[in-house]
């Protein structure tokens, strides 16, 4: 079943090559609409009781190792957060075609082979339970992406394309190198001392298990390694500078599964192998990953204020976002972890259709720019509707999807090594991250109001010498609405709602943090007698203490 | 639809030891919210009728109900209706380690009293606006009456929440509903200019608010108010430990405390309020006078079990001056002003001072009554103001009308106003003297507020002056008016009025704002009335708040110059207030013979640049643009260029070699699918290999 997940969309994209151009819209509507009701069925099919366990295993030796149990294989399991990216995916997917229908009118068989092929390796990033095919399925979200941009891009395409992939790819093979350091530990410097069997293996939950054995400086390395192929595709301060340009120059389909999967490609290597497999780096740097996120909050919101370009906004937005989204991940705790996943759902959602609302607007006045349009509520009420609402969800208004994983995230960072009270966990931040990042909350205000001030409301504003939209009609079409309603709809669900997905995401957040539990547990018996400062007890132990 | 109430109603009742049964309270909610959505299905389906402002009025009617037949059964009584759950996670079995946020209600007294006005108040003007808005009728209208409902649900869930995230949920609602109201002429730049402001002043606020409840789940282990109001009353956190002396009890209050500031509009959070009376009238009175500004009034009030941990009143201390420096400060703006509109605005701001003044003293009865009394009166005078804003094409200027309370059919307008103005100016006997009374008492009796009592006292006479010039000026006296320029804001509805002077009449007011107003000053003097039931509790309001989390015992050690302040205050303030309407009636009445100049003008070279200070808002606006906003948008163009030059430009450095090899490579860049695919597998052959070669 999750094989298929990756054939639908290849068969699809190679039909596509070969069809007439006026077949391969169909195609491309058909196979990507299979291709949701596909992931929606196996979140049927997976059992949301048991979230933590990797579900529907499938897998396929390559036949290059000693035997099944070790060597390369195409392998796929799923847990509650994967299910999750895939349906968030899956759902983008139909949208990007049908929201492409106006814009794409030119290679049209080059554009949806394009966007289809691009399913593919996306979804296997989150089904991979095999390193090589999460990393060639990492990599190959680069090619059809770079094609994007570089052929159904703006002015400044080539450049940007080029900047994408080269920056993303430099990042993502020093996290290669440190995997297969991991590999390689795994294989020869275990058994050394008695552990592990010395196989050649690339299961990821093999390694996970084996990595957390490394010593602390080797894990360090290994952080810094992962964490330069991760900040990149998140992105984080100061490797962000592909992301605008890419965003700008990217066709809006492009720009939406940027924004709503690749990004979140990054945080979740950061969630899949960074926190899983090196805990005691992961607890002794958290607080400079935590830094870091935060000087991205301020930087890139502020900087999203003198943007003059909407497109440009959005995409700096985005750097903000993810800050918060990083924050929350590197709390070590549930709220903030629990938080930072339901961060990459809901950024996916929001400003993915954030993305589609400039792209609407661009297609009907070809700028951007946020001197030449304005006051657009007056012609186009549906649009400023919806423009308006997904604003809202971007700037975290309780109510919508953003503010659950925003105030989670934020209360993850705040408790996270709180001494006092109960309500405090372990960890490596503490209430001034918390505090100075929730700043980020007034600025989000700041430019996303600015944004809908401008664009939206205000007097109206037209370029010079615009007279008609060509083909669209001045307000929204009922295909345009099909595409943002059920991401409208979405939002509303995850923020009047959000105790299924919480619910769901406990029990693997809970597994992807043993580790870093098990490390401070060892840590507290160590020092213990020592008399060496112990933080608040782990968990468990604070039930004896309380009466 | 009422008769289905009821009997679920009282079935709950009948259910005896689960009081939780109440669960009928949350149709309270329930109906606004379906109001906005069938207002917001009204645009959608183009109806050009008032179907909207029916729905609402309708829907907002049944919500008053209803809690009316909360109050009916509940009594005095503290009980949660469990809606359903909302955010709940999990990491362990110990306390503290479930976040739990339920959209559930938390009903006791309190709440009632804050809902019975609220949703009563709305309904009046809803019915008003039915008629103030009757030249948009089509999408405008829907919007309009879509977002009124909007707010009265956010509003619901503010008051109602039994967690502190569904209050910061109804908290950040009634400012969404207050951004898109304010901003509801969304073709004028200042309208959403407005608008703007006031959401992010307010979230400044609302970071206040958040870390404050962060805090609180760190402590207690809980954002539930039964839990942690039941750890506040043993005044210790989450592990029992007693948090008399600790930073928590003296800190978490301080935070608390900015979030009310921003909402409640105090200095220096107050600057949003004044601008927002860019919205529509009815909006003005509901949202920025009677209800969502009492918000911050609320907070507090509901979390006072937190205030009174620290011995030291710390955080009281700064509401209270807080308080008593934003009614001084906005009571001297408001004298200044000529936008009848925003007198009324820095007189909210200033009444809103008295009430956290009347918090920090330790009156929560004083400051809740205020908070009643105000909710009618100042509601009364800002619709007048918007009826003569309809009625003159939006002139607002008290420069510009006169003897506006003489012409025909105006009558109830300038009786409404004259009441409200009596009230506002605390003249005895009316509802606004008695309440504020409470508080100017309690400053005085409260050991070591009496420079603060001053304060009040001061400014209770500056607020009869100024509430009184503008009735001097624009309701009495000769009959004269320049009309406005403004329709509402909007340019493309059909006015019936002509712009040019000679042929403008001024539309006097229909039925619906007529009774509506009628209904309010009688509804701001039947407000005085209250204060003589259960008396020894200090009235009606006084014995609701007793009976809830706000209640605190107050002080009656202090003396008003050697007498008892609760005594000597009803002769003070009377004189007081007196005296303002006389020196308003001196200086904006006797003489008058245009609507433009008055005796006022003579003193102006008195007083020297003062009056222009004033009237310039004392330049505060102008003091944040040059301190906060403009170094901060500094900042924002140079990290711009830093991360267009430097950051932007060492990636670039870096990558010039990887170019380089790019562009010998660029023969293979052409474009065509199968080259890139092809050029893919290569690689994976190749990483493979490496694999292979490993093994």
């Amino acid at each position: 079943m999750l094989l298929l997940l990756v054939v639908i969309p290849i068969v699809a994209a190679l039909l596509i090559a070969f069809a007439s151009p006026a077949l391969a819209r169909r195609i491309a509507g058909a196979s990507s609409l299979l291709f949701f009701a596909l992931t929606v069925a196996c979140a049927f099919v997976f059992d949301w009781s048991d979230g933590a366990a990797f579900q529907m295993p499938f897998r396929l030796p390559l036949g290059l190792g000693d035997d099944g149990a070790a060597g390369v294989a195409l392998e796929f399991g799923v847990d509650g957060v994967a299910m999750l990216l895939i349906m968030l995916t899956g759902l983008l997917a139909p949208l990007c075609v049908f929201g492409s229908f106006s814009s794409i009118t030119d290679r049209v068989r080059t554009y949806y082979a394009w966007l289809l092929a691009l399913q593919a390796p996306m979804v296997a990033v989150f089904l991979a339970r095999d390193l090589i095919t999460f990393y060639v399925a990492f990599e190959f979200t680069l090619v059809p992406m770079y094609v994007l941009i570089s052929l159904f891009g703006s002015t400044n395409r080539k450049h940007a394309a080029t900047k994408f992939f080269l920056f993303t790819f430099t990042g993502s093979l020093m996290t290669l190198a440190g995997l297969l350091y991991v590999v390689w530990f795994n294989a020869t410097q275990l058994p050394l001392s008695g552990l592990g069997a010395g196989e050649w293996s690339f299961n990821i939950g093999v390694l996970m298990e084996a990595a957390r054995q490394m010593s602390a400086t080797e894990q360090a390395w290994v952080l810094l390694a992962m964490m330069c192929g991760f900040a990149v595709k998140t992105p984080l301060f100061p490797v962000h500078t592909w992301l605008p340009l890419a965003h700008t120059e990217a066709p809006t389909a492009g720009s939406v599964v940027l924004a709503g999967v690749l990004l979140k490609l990054g945080t979740y290597g950061l969630y899949r192998f960074v926190i899983p497999f090196v805990p005691v780096a992961v607890a002794e740097y958290a607080p400079l990953i935590a830094i870091i996120s935060i000087i991205g909050i301020v930087y890139a919101g502020l900087i999203c204020w003198v943007q003059r370009d909407v497109k440009k906004l959005v995409a700096y937005s985005s750097v903000s976002h993810l800050g918060f989204c990083v924050l929350g991940l590197f709390a070590l705790n549930s709220v903030g972890s629990v938080g930072s996943v339901m961060y990459m759902i809901n950024h996916g959602l929001s400003t993915g259709a954030l993305f589609f609302c400039v792209g609407m607007m661009y297609e009907r006045y070809h700028t951007r720019s946020l001197e030449e349009v304005g006051g657009l509520a007056k012609k186009m009420p549906v649009w400023a509707f919806f423009t308006v609402f997904f604003t809202l969800a971007s700037v975290g208004l309780p109510g919508l999807n953003g503010f659950v994983s925003e105030i989670m995230c934020l209360l993850g960072a705040f408790q996270s090594g709180a001494t006092w009270g109960v309500g405090g966990t372990p960890g490596p931040l503490g209430p001034w991250f918390a505090a100075v990042a929730a700043t980020g909350m007034i600025i989000a205000a700041i430019y996303l109001l600015y944004m809908v001030g401008r664009i939206v409301f205000g007097p109206l504003r037209e370029p010079e010498g615009h007279e008609h939209h060509g083909p669209l009609p001045v307000d929204l079409n009922r295909r345009e609405i099909l595409v943002l309603a059920p991401l409208a709809a979405l939002c509303l669900f995850l923020g009047l709602y959000p105790r299924p997905a919480l619910k769901a995401l406990e029990a693997p957040v809970a597994h992807a943090l043993a580790g870093v539990h098990e490390h401070r547990a060892t840590m507290t018996a160590n020092t213990a007698g020592a008399l060496v400062l112990v933080e608040t007890p782990p968990l468990g132990a604070r039930e004896e203490a309380t009466p | 639809m009422l008769e289905a109430i009821s009997p679920m109603l009282t079935l709950a009742a009948a259910d005896a030891g689960a009081q939780e049964g109440l669960r009928a309270s949350l149709l309270v909610l329930v109906f606004p919210l379906l109001a906005s959505i069938a207002c917001g299905l009204c645009a959608v389906f183009g109806v050009k009728s008032k179907l909207p402002a029916w729905i609402t009025v309708g829907a907002l009617a049944a919500s008053f109900v209803v809690t009316l037949m909360i109050w009916g059964q509940a009594g005095h009584n503290t009980f949660i209706a469990h809606g359903y759950e909302w955010i709940t996670l999990a990491w362990g079995d110990g306390p503290g380690q479930q976040l739990v946020a339920n959209l559930s209600l938390y009903i006791d007294s309190l709440t009632l009293l804050w809902m019975l006005f609220v949703t009563g108040l709305a309904t009046l003007i809803a019915l008003y606006a039915s008629e103030y808005m009757s030249h948009d009728v089509g999408p405008g209208y829907c919007r309009f009456f879509a977002y009124f409902s909007l707010f009265v649900f956010s509003m619901a869930c503010l008051v109602m929440g039994d967690n502190l995230l569904l209050l910061y949920l109804g908290w950040e609602g009634v400012g969404l509903c207050s951004y898109l109201l304010i901003g509801y002429f969304y073709t004028k730049p200042s309208a959403v200019a407005a608008a703007k402001k006031a959401f992010i002043v307010n979230r400044i606020g609302d970071l206040g608010l958040a870390l404050g409840i962060f805090s609180v789940f760190v402590t207690f282990g809980t954002v539930e108010f039964a839990p942690l109001f039941e750890m506040l009353r043993e005044g210790v956190d989450g592990a029992g430990a007693p948090l008399a002396g600790s930073w928590q009890a003296t800190w978490i209050p301080v935070f608390f405390m900015i979030g009310a500031f921003g909402k409640s509009a105090q200095f220096p959070l107050y600057v949003w309020l004044p601008d927002a009376m860019e919205g529509p009238t009815p909006v003005s009175a509901l949202i920025h006078a009677a209800t969502m500004v009492t918000a911050g009034v609320y907070l507090i009030a509901r979390m006072m079990p937190l205030y009174l941990l620290d011995g030291t009143h710390f955080a009281l201390a700064l509401v209270a001056w807080g308080g008593g420096i934003t009614a001084l400060l906005a009571a001297t703006i408001g004298m200044a002003q000529f936008d009848i509109k925003r007198i009324m605005a820095y007189s909210t701001v200033s009444q809103l001072g008295f009430m956290f003044a009347g918090l920090g003293v330790l009156t929560s009865a004083g400051a809740a009554f205020h908070v009643f009394t105000h909710a009618f009166f100042k509601a009364t005078l800002f619709l007048c103001c918007g009826a003569v804003m309809h009625g003159f094409a939006g002139q607002l200027d008290l420069r510009k009308l006169s003897g506006v309370g003489f012409m025909k059919g105006w009558g109830i307008v300038g009786i409404a106003m004259f009441i409200g103005c009596l009230n506002l100016a605390g003249f005895p006997f009316t509802a606004g003297y008695f309440s504020k009374d409470m508080i100017l008492a309690q400053t005085f009796a409260t050991p070591g507020y009496a420079m603060l009592g001053w304060v009040l006292l001061l400014t209770a006479g500056i607020t009869a002056y100024y509430t009184f010039r503008v009735f001097f000026r624009v309701f009495v006296g000769p009959k004269l008016y320049e009309p406005g320029d403004e329709h509402h804001g909007d340019d493309n509805h059909s006015h019936d009025h002509d712009h040019a002077h000679e042929d403008f009449h001024p539309h006097p007011p229909g039925w619906a704002i007529n009774s509506v107003l009628a209904l309010l000053a009688v509804l701001s003097i039947a407000a005085a009335a209250t204060y003589f039931i259960n008396k020894p509790d200090h009235g009606w309001v006084g014995s609701m708040v007793h009976n809830s989390t706000a209640d605190v015992t107050s002080p009656h050690e202090g003396t008003f110059l050697g007498m008892d302040p609760h005594k000597a205050m009803y002769y003070v303030s009377a004189i007081v207030g007196f005296i303002g309407i006389a020196i308003a009636f001196m200086l904006h009445y006797v003489g008058r013979r245009t609507s433009e100049k008055a005796n006022a003008d003579k003193l102006l070279p008195a007083v020297g640049p003062v009056a222009t200070w004033a009237q310039g808002k004392w330049y505060i606006d102008e003091l944040y643009d040059a301190v906060i906003r403009q170094p901060l948008l500094v900042l924002s163009h140079v990290f711009h260029i830093v991360d267009k030059l430097l950051v932007d430009g060492l990636v670039n450095l870096f990558g010039r070699l990887p170019t380089m090899t790019a562009r010998a490579l660029r023969p293979s860049q052409n474009g065509v699918l199968q080259s890139y695919a092809a050029g893919m597998a290569a690689g994976l052959v190749f990483v493979l290999l490496v694999v292979w070669a490993l093994l």
